[in-house]
């Protein structure tokens, strides 16, 4: 089906350590509509965090596939993946993940570096830094940003190309209460826009924002 | 932004190792760069000083080394070994034209100036020399000293000064024009006072020939031999054996440069593994913003380039003017006294830069090639799991 935006079909991880091999996902099997707004819960360490690394083409299953519109991510290049990456997909951490050695407005242009369109970098990442409430904050290196902050700038980051699909790893895991409902407005913000929002988290409150939850237990889908 | 700039801002993170890392590749090409220019220099130079000698061959005692060989062309002091009567034996043959050299040695305000015994007339027609200033002899043992132009310039010297050698007063009756080689910065005497106020009675040091018919060289090589029990070598043969010699040295100079620059390529090495271990979360990022491997891989490969660029350059620039100013101090050997009064310090070999830069850029690179493989080989996951 052309709305679902992604799919991914009994997805399986396994990391051979040191002759053990451990599961991390063992057949997850979902879909997730176009402009939907979708959270993925589930305990520490039951493989939240590595079914959304390989629904973003950051890491591969050992077993099974993952469509994104249309497209068998699985059977990309390492090369292709990147293009993906850069034009459909963008990411959130929970570690905001900056460049530490480059300004606010210079985090956004890097991301915009690696899509096809070149021109007016400079203007449309300041825009998105406006537009995350941050316009006087382009010149600040994450060093001197606050946490709520940095989020912000790593959610211009992730809108630099205009991607189709938001990733997020608990965007909001390392915030206080206040900077969290910031970060979640503009999250629910850019849902209303048409993104296809997906968010892995611990937290209730997000869950509840969420038109769909998928619950991952022992690296499997909890269906109840 | 774009990668040059993300690679210049990566770079200049770290200061202090930056400068170490770049130090060291600086001074690897500056020493090679020192050496070959020197090197060359000094092989310019004495093809130059062996045209100059003017002769097709050179009269040598037997069992001469290669630096005494060399000594002919720079001017240094020589044993006297030869008797004069060789001389005259030598000069009987037809088709020849012989000139003795007796070299010794004197000093002018505490600088060593070489002194050199000839038969006036002979020598002059030899040379085809000309005069600058004042005269040159007149008789065959007149007691005055023709001056070559350095020494009449850099002592100040006019026809009628006096100057004082081995406690003689000799007054300087002329000043040669200038004739780009060794005779500027030597002074000439009559054989017959040269002998005598050396002590040397009736030798000389060596011998320079022209032979009339040059296609015959080996045949008059062979009559002097027969006339007298010496050693002859064409000045071909001269000039083979000392750049061999000289190649040999500077062979084994640059060896020990280029160890330098291996260093320098292992310390590249290092940083850029060091900075791989450091950025591994940043590559992560990278990548998961649309970074491919291969712009991952160009860009840690353009940040060891960077080091050899820069460099390079740096290295260039000082191993020129490094080799300027060592010039003067080297040329106090023997070996190496051609480069006194020259302007080999001054030569720009602009194919040495060139090759110079490129080779730094070489080996950069190919320093960086490993560290950025493994850069590019991170899955994405990985690097950006890092802690």
């Amino acid at each position: 089906m052309n709305d679902m935006i992604i799919k991914t079909e009994n997805l399986v991880k396994t990391y051979n350590t040191s002759k053990v091999k451990t599961y991390a996902l063992r057949g997850v099997t979902l879909e997730i509509p176009r402009g939907t707004f979708s959270c993925i819960t589930g305990p520490s360490g039951h493989g939240k965090s590595t079914l959304m690394h390989l629904i973003g083409g950051l890491d591969s299953p050992t077993e099974g596939r993952v469509f994104i519109d249309g497209l068998v991510v699985t059977r990309l290049s390492s090369s292709e993946l990147a293009d993906l990456r850069a034009e459909k997909i963008g990411f959130v951490f929970q570690f905001f993940n900056l460049l530490q050695n480059l300004t606010a407005l210079e985090n956004v242009e890097t991301a915009m570096m690696f899509s096809k369109n070149r021109n007016n970098h400079k203007e449309k990442a300041s825009g998105l830094l406006s537009l995350v409430g941050l316009s006087d904050k382009l010149d600040a290196k994450p060093s001197e940003l606050s946490g709520g902050q940095q989020q912000r700038v790593a959610i211009a980051r992730a809108l630099a190309n205009d991607p189709d699909i938001l990733l997020m790893d608990e965007p909001t895991g390392n915030l206080d209460s206040e900077s969290e409902a910031e970060v979640l407005g503009h999250i629910s913000e850019l849902h209303k826009k048409g993104k296809t929002v997906v968010i892995v988290t611990h937290n209730n409150e997000i869950a509840k924002m969420a038109e769909m939850v998928f619950k991952i237990r022992d690296g499997r889908l909890d269906l109840h | 932004m774009n990668i040059p700039k993300l690679v210049l801002k990566n770079i200049t993170r770290r200061k202090g190792r930056f400068i170490f890392t770049l130090l060291g590749i600086t001074i690897g090409i500056a020493s090679f760069v020192t050496l070959l220019s020197l090197g060359g220099g000094l092989k310019k130079e004495i093809k130059k000083q062996a045209t100059e000698l003017g002769a097709n061959l050179v009269v040598t005692p037997k069992g001469w080394c290669a630096y005494e060989q060399i000594s002919v062309l720079t001017g240094e002091q020589l044993p006297e070994a030869i008797p004069f009567d060789v001389v005259k034996k030598i000069s009987a043959i037809k088709g020849l034209t012989a000139v003795p050299y007796l070299t010794e040695r004197t000093a002018i305000k505490n600088s060593p100036v070489p002194v050199i015994g000839i038969l006036p007339e002979e020598m002059k027609a030899f040379k085809a020399w000309a005069m600058e200033k004042g005269s040159y002899f007149e008789t065959q043992n007149e007691k005055a000293v023709i001056i070559g132009s350095g020494i009449a310039q850099q002592f100040k010297l006019n026809p009628m000064n006096e100057l004082t050698i081995r406690g003689e007063k000799f007054s300087v009756k002329g000043i040669l024009k200038e004739t780009g080689g060794k005779d500027d910065i030597a002074m000439f005497m009559p054989l017959s006072v040269a002998q005598r106020l050396y002590g040397v009675r009736d030798m000389v040091s060596f011998i320079a020939v022209k032979v009339d018919d040059i296609a015959k060289v080996d045949e008059y090589i062979l009559k002097i031999q027969e006339t007298a029990n010496v050693a002859v070598v064409s000045d071909k043969q001269l000039l083979k054996s000392v750049l061999s010699i000289v190649g040999t040295v500077s062979l084994t100079l640059q060896l020990i440069a280029a160890v330098a620059i291996l260093a320098a390529a292992f310390g590249i090495i290092n940083t850029m593994m060091t900075a791989i271990y450091e950025r591994k979360r940043e590559i992560g990022i990278l990548q998961a913003i649309g970074a491919k491997r291969s712009t991952i891989f160009k860009a840690f490969l353009l940040e060891s380039g960077f080091y050899g660029i820069l460099g390079g350059i740096i290295g260039v620039a000082s191993g020129l003017v490094f080799s300027s100013i060592a010039s003067p101090y080297i040329s106090q050997n023997e070996f190496t006294a051609f480069m006194k009064g020259t302007e080999v310090a001054g030569s720009f070999d602009l194919r040495l830069v060139l090759w110079s830069l490129i080779f730094s850029l070489f080996v950069s690179l190919v320093s960086g090639f490993y560290p950025a493989w493994r850069a590019s080989k991170l899955t994405p996951v990985e690097a950006i799991s890092y802690e």
